[in-house]
């Protein structure tokens, strides 16, 4: 997880399997999983579908990741609604590098996975993606995604910590 | 101070253009040149959201609007319009009444190369931040405003993206 | 050393607001100089959340345009697209039909429901009380589904067309708009006995954050700001538009000018919205929902135009310039947060931050729509 965003040179790089605590590090992975703490960085229209993710009726306490910190010291993950401006990048930039590793993000919407609908031949003040600023571990599309969509995208992440999937995908209905 | 009273304030500010000339009629006399008259009009609400439309000299923005600050009015909006063929801005002051809901448009011309009009945030301080927008679109010069740093666009900005040229 | 002889050592410091803040409602920053717990300056600086909206009003053709006025006030977004199709029906001189007008007034009522709930869970969570969020996003809920039915839409609703709405409402939706507002009604002494009479929420809100109807008329407010501070006006009362003239509804008005004032107006305006539905589903016509013979490039006459609607925020105006062809040739967007805020930095002198951030929530702030 720290390799993607911390740049190490070839002297320094950690040498693949010197301590492994296997059944250690599946726990942690799943107690990381389940205890996400993203930070409230909501920059636009998916700020507020976000919110509603957090409220009564779709619940991401459920999942652990009802503590939304303010500050970014004490959060693990990074929900990216909204549009990035360029007037704001740096300041997610900022953002970006406060949080201590390990560290997660997750691009939610169309705006913060290329840029959206603000995307035109002579556009001046956005920037297509978050991805162009630091590594995205998950990308939700939707312009807002659905809070269900969201909650879709936690449990990728989830996925992508522990290796296995909390709740199976839920097939398709049978038609008659 | 009625409707009236205001309608006669500000065509003694408004800019006067020649009216349409009169029909030629073959044979006759040829008509003398028709005297200027002042650019404002009575419009239909419901068609055009104004009731009373006036285009005044640039320098006379501020007199404008101090005509309008002491009929109670309220500046709503300031917007600009690139007129690239005519190499002309438009700067349009909507002022409304809270009152009676009657919306009275003024708008000013000025040149593409020099554009500079007197701000009229000393009347209206809501004006600050609208002539800071404008400017920041435009690049319209508004003499004695406090501050015209770029308000929406980065503070180190140095293009006018709602030009019709920009970008070209 | 006599008392005289020592001098106290004041200095202010510079505290930066944002724009990552809770409090903040998305990407504003106010630069703080603070004497300790007091503002002696608080100067905002907008333009994170700038979308290009008005340089893509001259991209776009009018009809590709309409999504754009969804994520203008992406909480009230049905009020955009009314400003915006009304402006662009002024100017081609397209009549709506009355069924559609009355969709449009039910669907935007039903927003500005949503508006001022969201608005109301926000605000308490600024003032630090969690738990009204969770109650009024419950009753939200509600009225997104009924939105969503009807648009297909939760939150960027681009649903107006120039002429009419873009589906018809059925009868599912008529009786779950009904029942909903007998819900609403029924949860609004809950509302009120959980926050209006809270001791710790009037010690906030009542005498905080004073803006005067003098400051209002000067800096271009409107909405509940100037309807808390003694003025009555109302886009839908002193400038009617669309069918609004023919329901009997109240413009809630409170003198105190404080954040309380505010906030009690905005409650009285969920109930004067539920009053508006209710008319307009008793007095709905059959008929159709588009007008015909609207093409479907349109070019309106060369001319301009302006419209503005009563937004939950305040008056939402365009100012619609047209060449002649398929695309706009100027669509100015005057924003009702660009003008509430803009009176932030002359009333908050003098003022405890805390106090502060009480009378920026109650000013009901979307960045995006302040930011364009």
């Amino acid at each position: 997880m720290g390799e993607r965003s911390v740049h190490l040179d070839e002297q320094s790089q950690v040498p693949p399997g010197l301590i492994h605590f296997a059944a250690l590090d599946q726990v942690l992975d799943l107690a990381r999983a389940n205890s996400l703490w993203p930070m409230t960085f909501g920059l636009a229209c998916c700020a507020i579908e976000m919110m509603a993710t957090g409220a009564a009726r779709f619940d991401m306490a459920r999942f652990g990741c009802e503590v939304f910190r303010p500050s970014p010291r004490q959060c693990d993950l990074m929900i990216v609604c909204g549009t990035i401006n360029k007037k704001m990048a740096p300041a997610v930039a900022t953002l970006y590098d406060q949080m201590p590793e390990p560290k997660w993000v997750l691009a939610m919407g169309n705006c913060a996975i290329s840029g959206g609908p603000f995307v035109f031949p002579g556009q001046y003040a956005v920037v297509e993606g978050v991805d162009k600023l630091f590594p995205v571990d998950v990308y939700i599309p939707g312009c807002p995604p659905r809070p269900e969509a969201l909650i879709e995208g936690f449990l990728e992440l989830e996925k992508k910590l522990t290796g296995k999937r909390r709740w199976p995908v839920a097939a398709a209905p049978q038609s008659d | 101070m009625t409707f009236e009273n205001l309608k006669l304030y500000l065509t003694g500010i408004a800019a006067m253009v020649a009216p349409p000339a009169p029909p030629v009629i073959e044979g006759a006399e040829p008509a003398p040149t028709p005297a200027p008259v002042p650019q404002i009009a009575e419009t239909d609400h419901a068609k055009r959201g104004t009731d009373l439309e006036v285009t005044v000299p640039a320098d006379k923005v501020a007199v404008a609007s101090h005509i309008m600050d002491n009929a109670g009015y309220v500046l709503e909006a300031i917007t600009g319009v690139d007129w690239l063929a005519e190499n002309q801005f438009e700067v349009v002051y909507d002022y409304t009444l809270w009152a009676s809901g009657q919306r009275v448009a003024v708008r000013a011309r000025i040149p593409r190369d020099n554009p500079v009009l007197p701000t009229v945030s000393a009347i209206y301080p809501g004006a600050n931040w609208h002539e800071r927008e404008t400017h920041d679109f435009f690049g319209i010069q508004f003499e004695g405003h406090p501050d015209l740093t770029p308000l929406l666009l980065p503070e180190d900005a140095t293009f006018h993206p709602l030009r019709k040229d920009f970008g070209t | 050393m006599s008392i005289e002889a020592q001098t106290i050592h004041r200095e202010t410091f510079v505290l930066n607001l944002g724009p990552q803040h809770p409090a903040t409602h998305g990407v504003l920053r106010v630069k703080l100089t603070m004497d300790g717990e007091y503002i002696e300056d608080a100067e905002p600086v907008i333009g994170y959340g700038h979308r290009m909206h008005e340089k893509m009003g001259e991209n776009r053709t009018y009809a590709k345009y309409l999504p754009n006025m969804g994520r203008l006030d992406y909480v009230a977004a049905l009020f955009n697209s009314h400003g915006y199709v009304c402006a662009v029906e002024r100017l081609a001189g397209i009549t709506v039909p009355e069924r559609a007008e009355h969709i449009r007034v039910i669907t935007a009522e039903l927003n500005r429901l949503a508006s001022h709930l969201l608005w109301a869970g926000a605000f308490l969570i600024d003032l630090g009380g969690f738990t009204p969020l969770l109650y009024t996003f419950d009753d939200r809920e509600h009225i997104l589904d009924l939105l969503e039915s009807v648009t297909g839409a939760r939150l960027t609703f681009c649903y107006y067309r120039f002429g009419g709405v873009g589906n018809d409402i059925d009868d599912n939706f008529i009786v779950g708009t009904r029942a909903f507002i007998t819900r609403l009604r029924s949860r609004m002494p809950m509302y009120h006995a959980l926050i209006t009479k809270n001791i710790i929420f009037r010690k906030r809100c009542e005498g905080i954050g004073p803006i005067s109807a003098e400051t209002c008329r000067k800096y271009g407010a409107s909405g509940p700001v100037v309807r808390g501070a003694g003025i009555s006006y109302d886009v839908r009362k002193n400038e009617p538009y669309s069918i609004y003239s023919r329901f009997n509804f109240n413009v809630p008005v409170y003198h105190e000018a404080d954040c309380m004032a505010r906030y009690k107006v905005r409650m009285d305006e969920i109930i004067e919205s539920m009053r508006i539905i209710e008319q307009a589903l008793d007095q709905l016509p059959s008929g159709p929902v588009m007008a015909e013979k609207v093409p479907k490039m349109l070019k309106p006459p060369k001319g301009d135009c302006y419209f503005n609607v009563e937004s939950a925020r305040g008056v939402f105006g365009v100012r619609l310039v047209s060449d002649g062809t398929d695309k706009a040739y100027r669509a100015k967007l005057r924003s009702p947060c660009f003008s509430n805020m803009s009176l932030f930095r002359e009333c908050s002198q003098g003022m405890l931050l805390a106090d502060a951030l009480a009378l920026l929530g109650s000013l009901d702030l979307v960045i995006p729509d302040m930011d364009r």
